[in-house]
């Protein structure tokens, strides 16, 4: 029985009952250019701050390829390409309103994808920001990458070899997780890994084509090298300020740890490590 | 149906369609406009962008809008001077395109012709048959590339789409489509979800301080003293803490570093000094709801009411009283205006709070000296018949309240 006091009662508490607040305003932008004979390579720099990335090659007749679906309130969609240079910049640049902050789970329902021409020479830089990446550097002709994850949770795959011979290979992360797989599709002649309060994970699975060095300065993280147990590994750790150190399977010498294959082995990584309260970890792969 | 209910019917129905219209002041409800747009992204060949009468924008006068396509880098900004130079009557526009040429309404360029410089299309479809050497830009309309169409720059389409060959172009394409609100939170739920944190938030503090007085019950009740009997001196001290703890904390830092030894200790030292001073002000703020809570309960037992008087009463009325304040952000903190005020008046309070807490802590060494407590009374106050009236136990007689017969 619906009296009239009770009615009176629900229509004021609907009347006065908060309405609905609108929560993003969400855009698309996509962009694309296609592939000239001009031969200078990419210089790809991305940037983006929240939100899920995923960076793969694309249609071979098509230098980048990007679509962004980015929050409108907080962000500014940015392709600037010089062909002269080749220097690209792509992604989402903060307008100054939140900053590049992630303080909500809606500001991570920005994405993006990213593609690169396959066979057009690449130098890649990617700023993750505070994203939630997957990028698949397999079939890509990468030169150098850097790769940038402040508190993200990132995964690189090179599911594929490149074909071409990649100089060099940075992975920065701060308070993030990163995981690299199957780097030596890669055939980096240099990799450096820079870690901050976070657990990095790097993979040397894949074809090997010739020998690395790896560089490896991490505070106050963990530090995990899966390394293919027929690869010689020579790591020297000179600086390991209350660092634990799980070198199974390597022989130490005073500061320098060595696999017994080394001399005989066809490919080789060479390990420079400095740690401060840090946690390595060398692990093989049969 | 009686007369009556159908009054309270009609009554009710006149009530859901209020709250319909002030819902639909706040979210952005589908306009007939919007409609047509998404019709128009749908199918775009069957339903044409505009019936605006195709025309030639007039450069405008010194000083006046103007718009430089030579970059689309930024395609957000564009489109800001874009709209900003569009004008009402919309026939009565003036735009200069740095380089080139603007128009308004559908654009057609035929087989045959070839257009030098940028192209700018408000408010139109731009329809490429021919060869354009320069940059096109169409704001709230499509770019379509016929059989033969060749476009010799970059490309954007501002709440439009690029259709046909894109092979045509040989600089970049893109497009930016219009804004979607994706996601909107009602204000019930949010209300809901922010209690639910409060309620978190009071559980953890009442845990500690339930702790706190389990295990450190004489520490705290110095502490709370210190609070109540010197409260000027305990936020002073707080706010003079808070400003000196990061130098003291680089003191700290490098007067270990000086010394040899010192220097394998700064990590540890960097460890402790963080975690005591988070103990100090967690503890401060645990004492200041002791405080707040004796009071109310003194108060509640000199009116006469029976409630027995214990430290984990206090600790649990103060931190209820505290989230009080908080509670009125958690129901009012969508309102517009006083949304934000609310919130700063409970972050300010909180502040306050944790200041005078810290600063009681530090002052009382962490409740191991009880100089600022109030305990220690001065030599005058020793008389015969103070001490023979104040009990050994329960309230000290200069805490009492005042009686009607004094």
């Amino acid at each position: 029985m619906i009296t009239r006091g009770t009615t009176l009662l629900v229509c004021l508490a609907a009347i006065v009952s908060p309405p609905r607040l609108a929560a993003q305003s969400m855009r698309t932008y996509a962009a694309s250019r296609p592939v000239t004979d001009t031969g200078i390579p990419l210089r790809a720099s991305l940037d983006f701050g929240a939100g899920r990335v995923v960076v793969r090659a694309g249609d071979p007749a098509v230098l980048y390829a990007t679509t962004m679906e980015y929050d409108a309130e907080r962000y500014t969609p940015v392709q600037r390409y010089d062909p002269r240079t080749g220097i690209l910049h792509l992604g989402l640049a903060s307008i100054g309103r939140g900053g590049l902050r992630v303080t909500s789970r809606e500001h991570l329902q920005q994405a993006a994808r990213f593609e690169f021409a396959p066979g057009v020479p690449l130098n890649l830089e990617a700023n993750l920001g505070a994203s939630e990446a997957h990028l698949d550097l397999g079939g890509l002709a990468v030169h150098d990458v850097t790769v940038r994850a402040g508190a993200s949770r990132s995964a690189i795959d090179v599911t594929k070899p490149s074909g071409v011979r990649c100089e060099r290979a940075r992975f920065i992360s701060g308070a993030s997780e990163l995981q690299v797989r199957q780097l030596a599709n890669l055939g980096c002649r240099e990799v450096r890994i820079e870690g901050g309060a976070g657990s990095t994970t790097i993979d040397f699975s894949g074809a090997w084509s010739a020998d690395t060095r790896v560089t490896a300065t991490l505070t106050v993280g963990t530090l995990t090298l899966r390394i293919p147990r027929s690869v010689g590994v020579h790591l020297d750790a000179t600086g390991r300020f209350l660092s634990r150190l799980t070198f199974d399977g390597l022989t130490r010498s005073g500061d320098s740890w060595q696999s017994a294959n080394f001399a005989g082995a066809e490919h080789h990584i060479t390990i420079d490590l400095t740690t401060n309260v840090a946690d390595v970890t060398v692990e093989w792969i049969d | 149906m009686h007369p009556g209910r159908w009054a309270t019917v009609g009554l009710l129905t006149l009530c859901l369609g209020s709250v319909d219209r002030v819902h639909a002041t706040v979210t952005p409800e589908p306009s007939a406009t919007n409609l047509v747009d998404r019709v128009r992204n749908l199918l775009p060949f069957l339903v044409t962008a505009t019936t605006l009468t195709p025309q030639a924008v007039e450069q405008a006068p010194a000083g006046g809008a103007t718009v430089d396509p030579t970059h689309l880098d930024m395609p957000e900004r564009l489109e800001h001077d874009l709209r900003e130079a569009i004008t009402d009557p919309i026939g009565q526009t003036r735009l200069t395109v740095v380089g080139g040429t603007a128009r308004l309404g559908n654009y057609s360029l035929g087989s045959t012709e070839t257009h030098h410089g940028h192209l700018v299309v408000l408010k139109g479809n731009a329809e490429i048959h021919g060869r354009l050497e320069g940059n096109l830009v169409t704001l709230d309309g499509d770019v379509v590339l016929h059989p033969g169409a060749a476009v010799v720059g970059d490309v954007l389409a501002i709440n439009g789409r690029i259709r046909g060959d894109p092979g045509a172009i040989t600089g970049s394409s893109s497009t930016l489509q219009p804004r979607e609100v994706v996601a909107h939170v009602a204000v019930p739920a949010l209300i809901g979800r922010r209690s639910l944190g409060l309620l978190a938030v009071l559980a953890t503090f009442t845990v500690l301080g339930f702790a706190l007085v389990t295990f450190g019950r004489p520490n705290l009740e110095i502490v709370s003293d210190t609070v109540m009997h010197s409260f000027g001196r305990s936020f002073t001290a707080g706010l003079l803490a808070q400003v000196l703890l990061l130098p003291t904390f680089g003191m700290l830092v490098v007067g270990l570093v000086l010394t040899v030894a010192g220097a394998l200790l700064v990590p540890f030292a960097a460890a402790v000094y963080v975690i005591l001073a988070i103990v100090a002000v967690l503890g401060g703020v645990i004492a200041v709801a002791h405080a707040m809570g004796e009071t109310i309960t003194r108060r509640r037992m000199a009116r006469g009411l029976a409630v027995s008087p214990n430290a984990y009463r206090y600790v649990a009325t103060g931190l209820m009283g505290m989230a009080g304040i908080w509670l009125a952000w958690t129901i009012a903190g969508w309102v517009p205006v006083a949304g934000p005020l609310t919130f700063l008046l409970a972050a300010l309070a909180t502040w306050l709070v944790a200041t005078v807490g810290f600063g009681a802590a530090l002052l009382s060494r962490g409740g191991i000296r009880e100089d600022f407590a109030g305990r220690l009374l001065p030599a005058a106050m020793m008389t015969d018949e103070y001490l023979w009236a104040t009990p050994m136990v329960g309230v000290p007689a200069v805490k009492r309240p005042p009686t009607a017969d004094r």
